[in-house]
C-alpha cells in the first residue's frame, strides 16, 4: 500500500505541469538526461576499473619494491609464492618468480588479529588508517589516463534515457576544471591520518613519528603548490587536456621547466614519506613511527594508501612534466585519437610512465642513506621555499613579457639554480660541528699515538702496532 | 504522506546534481573508497583471532615499561610550523586563480601590467613575512 502511494507520487510528480522547481518545468526524465551524460558514465566506469587497477599496481609495487631492494642488496627476494594454492591440480603455476606474493600478503593480512591496545583512543585509532586510505583514493580519480574518448548516441535500456554523443575524458574527473587543485586540497587532507595515527596511538615513539611526519608532509606541501603555479603560469589552465596540449606544442615541461621538475619530484618523495625523507618512520629512533602500535589489515592500508598516493604523485608527475599519455611522433598517443584503441594505447604509456617513476622512487630508497630530521626541514624553508617562491616570480615575469619559448624558460630555471645554490650556500648560518669523536678513534687521537688516515687495511699491514695498540705513557 | 516528503527531499538534491553532475564521479569514488576502508577494517576484526591481555596490551616503547603516556607537551616548533604553512597555502590557494588567468591577457597590455604589480605587491607581504621568520629563527632546527 505504502508503496504504491510512492509511486503514484512519484509518477504525479514527474508530469511537467505539476512540478516546477526553479521557476522551470522538471521531469524525472530530463532531469535524470542532464545528470547521466556520457561523460558521468564513462567516468563511473573508469572509476570502477582504475581503483582496481590502482589497487593491483599497489600491491605488485610492493611486490616490485621488495625485488628491486633484493637485487640492490644482491639477495634474490620473494621467489617461493606462487597461485598454485597448496593444490596438485594447479602445479604449473606453482613458484612463478614470487608473483602470488601480493595476494598472500593480503590474506595474510586479513587473517592477523586486529589488536587494538589498552591504552589508545579506540576511535581516532581505526579512524586514523581509513583516513588515509580514503584520501589516497579520492586522489587517484584527478588522472586523465587515457586521454578522450568518443561515445556515439546511444539509449540506456530499462530507463529509456537518451545519452547523446560526445567526446569524454576517460578517467574519474579528468574532466573537472579545477583539477590540479582539488590534487592540493586532498593531498592536504591525507596529513590527518598520519597525524590521528600518531596521536591516538599514546606511545611517545607514534606520537613523535606522527609530529615529524606532519611538520615534513606541510612543509613539503608548499614548494609543490608553487611547483604547480609555475606549470599553470605555463599552461594558463587547471584542466588536464590543457596542460597535455601546451606540452605537446611547446615540448616537455621537463625541458622548459627543469628547476621545478626536480624540485617537484623532491617534494613528492617527501609528501609520500619515501625515502631519503622517511624520517617519521626511522628504526633507529622511532621504532615504526607513526604506525608502530597498528596490526593486521589497519597497519596493510597504512601502507597501501603510500603505494596508491605514490602512484597518483608519480602520474600528476608525468602529466604536468613529461607530457602525460603523449610521445612525439607517435600519432597513436596523440590527443585527437579518440577510439577505444587509442586509449588503451595511451593508458598503457601513461601508466608505464608513472611505474617508470615510482621503480625510479624505489631506486632512490635503496641507495641514498636517509636524512636527519633538521636537514629536511632546513632543506624544506631554507631551501625549497625561497627557489620556488622566486621561480613563481620569474615565471610571471616571463609570461608578461610573453615569452613562450621552452629554451628561455629552461635558461632562466637552470640560472636561477646556480643562483639560488650560491646565494643559500653563501647566506646558510655556519654550523660547528658539535659532534665529539670518540677518544682513542682516528678524528680524537690519544695521546702519543699517530693518527691515521689511510684505509684501515692497508695501514695495519704498513704499522700493525701504532694502529692497535694504545700507547703506555 | 511519504510522497511529498520525497518529493520535496530529492527534487533540490537532483537539481543540484545536475548543475554539478560533473562532480558525481567524486561523490562514487568517495563513496567506494569508504566502504572499501570500512569492509577491510570490519572484515579483519571478524576474520583474525581476538585475545586479549594485560602485557600484551601494554604500550610498546622498545620493551620497556613505559613511563607515563604520551599525552603531553611536545616542542612549539612544531607549532610555529603550522602556522606558516597556514599562511603559505591560503597564499598558494589565492594565487592560483590569479594564475590560470594571467597568462590569458595579451602579453605587455596595461591590464597586465595592473594584473603583475598587484600580485607582485601581494608577493611581496608573503616575502617580507618570510624574511621576519627567518629573522625569528623560526626555519631553524637543531
Amino acid at each position: 500500500m505504502a508503496l504504491c502511494t510512492l509511486e503514484s507520487t512519484v509518477i504525479e510528480w514527474v508530469r511537467p505541469s505539476t512540478v516546477t522547481t526553479l521557476g522551470t518545468p522538471m521531469d524525472l526524465n530530463s532531469l535524470l538526461h542532464g545528470i547521466l551524460t556520457a561523460q558521468t558514465i564513462v567516468s563511473a566506469v573508469s572509476i570502477l576499473i582504475f581503483v582496481h587497477v590502482n589497487l593491483i599496481a599497489a600491491a605488485y609495487l610492493v611486490y616490485a619494491e621488495r625485488k628491486i631492494s633484493a637485487y640492490i642488496q644482491d639477495r634474490i627476494g620473494p621467489n617461493r609464492v606462487g597461485f598454485d594454492f597448496g593444490l596438485p591440480i594447479l602445479k604449473p603455476l606453482k613458484g612463478m618468480i614470487g608473483l602470488g606474493q601480493p595476494l598472500a600478503d593480503g590474506i595474510k593480512f586479513l587473517l592477523k588479529e586486529d589488536f587494538t591496545p589498552n591504552n589508545v583512543d579506540k576511535i581516532l585509532f581505526t579512524i586514523a588508517p581509513a583516513a588515509i586510505v580514503i584520501c589516497a583514493f579520492m586522489g587517484t580519480v584527478l588522472i586523465p589516463w587515457g586521454g578522450n574518448l568518443a561515445i556515439p548516441e546511444f539509449t540506456i535500456p530499462f530507463i529509456n534515457v537518451d545519452v547523446d554523443a560526445a567526446t569524454v575524458a576517460v578517467g574519474g574527473a579528468a574532466h573537472i576544471n579545477v583539477g590540479l587543485v582539488y590534487l592540493l586540497a586532498i593531498t592536504s587532507l591525507g596529513v590527518y591520518g598520519v597525524t590521528l595515527g600518531g596521536y591516538a596511538s599514546n606511545n611517545k615513539y607514534s606520537f613523535l613519528g606522527g609530529l615529524r611526519a606532519t611538520a615534513q608532509m606541510i612543509s613539503y606541501e608548499i614548494p609543490l603548490g608553487l611547483c604547480i603555479l609555475v606549470v599553470l603560469l605555463m599552461v594558463g589552465s587547471l584542466k588536464a587536456d590543457a596542460i597535455i596540449n601546451h606540452q605537446m606544442t611547446h615540448g616537455w615541461l621537463i625541458l622548459g621547466q627543469p628547476l621545478a621538475c626536480i624540485i617537484f619530484f623532491i617534494a613528492l618523495l617527501a609528501e609520500g614519506n619515501r625515502a631519503p625523507f622517511d624520517n617519521a618512520e626511522c628504526e633507529q629512533e622511532l621504532v615504526g613511527g607513526y604506525h608502530t602500535e597498528y596490526s593486521s589489515m589497519r597497519f596493510a592500508l597504512f601502507f597501501l594508501a603510500e603505494y596508491v598516493s605514490v602512484l597518483t604523485g608519480c602520474a600528476i608527475f608525468a602529466l604536468c612534466f613529461l607530457g602525460a599519455y603523449h610521445i612525439p611522433g607517435v600519432p597513436m598517443t596523440h590527443p585527437s585519437d579518440t577510439s577505444i584503441l587509442g586509449v588503451l594505447v595511451k593508458t598503457s604509456v601513461f601508466l608505464g610512465k608513472a611505474v617508470g617513476l615510482v621503480c625510479f622512487m624505489m631506486v632512490i630508497r635503496w641507495t641514498i642513506p636517509r636524512l636527519r630530521y633538521d636537514q629536511i626541514m632546513v632543506a624544506a624553508w631554507q631551501g625549497l621555499i625561497p627557489i620556488t617562491l622566486v621561480m613563481v616570480i620569474v615565471a610571471s615575469v616571463m609570461v608578461f613579457f610573453g615569452v613562450t619559448n621552452p629554451l628561455y624558460t629552461a635558461t632562466a630555471n637552470v640560472g636561477l639554480g646556480i643562483l639560488a645554490a650560491v646565494v643559500i650556500g653563501w647566506s646558510a648560518p655556519k654550523v660547528a660541528n658539535r659532534k665529539i669523536a670518540l677518544a682513542g678513534s682516528r678524528f680524537n687521537p690519544l695521546p702519543g699515538e699517530i693518527p691515521i688516515t689511510r684505509p684501515m687495511r692497508a695501514a695495519a699491514a704498513d704499522a700493525p702496532h701504532q694502529s692497535l695498540s694504545v700507547p703506555q705513557s | 504522506m511519504f510522497g511529498p516528503t520525497l518529493k520535496a527531499m530529492l527534487t533540490p538534491a537532483l537539481t543540484l546534481a545536475e548543475g554539478t553532475s560533473a562532480y558525481l564521479p567524486i561523490a562514487l569514488i568517495l563513496i567506494m573508497a569508504i566502504s572499501f576502508a570500512a569492509i577491510n577494517l570490519v572484515g579483519t576484526t571478524l576474520l583474525g583471532p581476538n585475545r586479549k591481555g594485560e602485557r600484551k596490551g601494554m604500550t610498546y616503547e622498545s620493551g620497556m615499561a613505559p613511563i607515563g603516556t604520551a599525552r603531553k607537551r611536545f616542542n612549539v616548533r612544531f607549532y610555529l610550523i603550522a602556522m606558516t604553512f597556514l599562511l603559505f597555502d591560503v597564499e598558494i590557494i589565492f594565487l592560483y586563480p590569479w594564475a590560470v588567468t594571467f597568462p590569458n591577457l595579451t602579453p605587455r597590455s596595461s591590464e597586465g601590467v595592473i594584473w603583475l604589480t598587484r600580485i607582485a605587491f601581494f608577493m611581496l607581504t608573503t616575502i617580507v613575512m618570510y624574511l621576519y621568520g627567518r629573522r625569528k629563527g623560526v626555519f631553524k632546527f637543531d
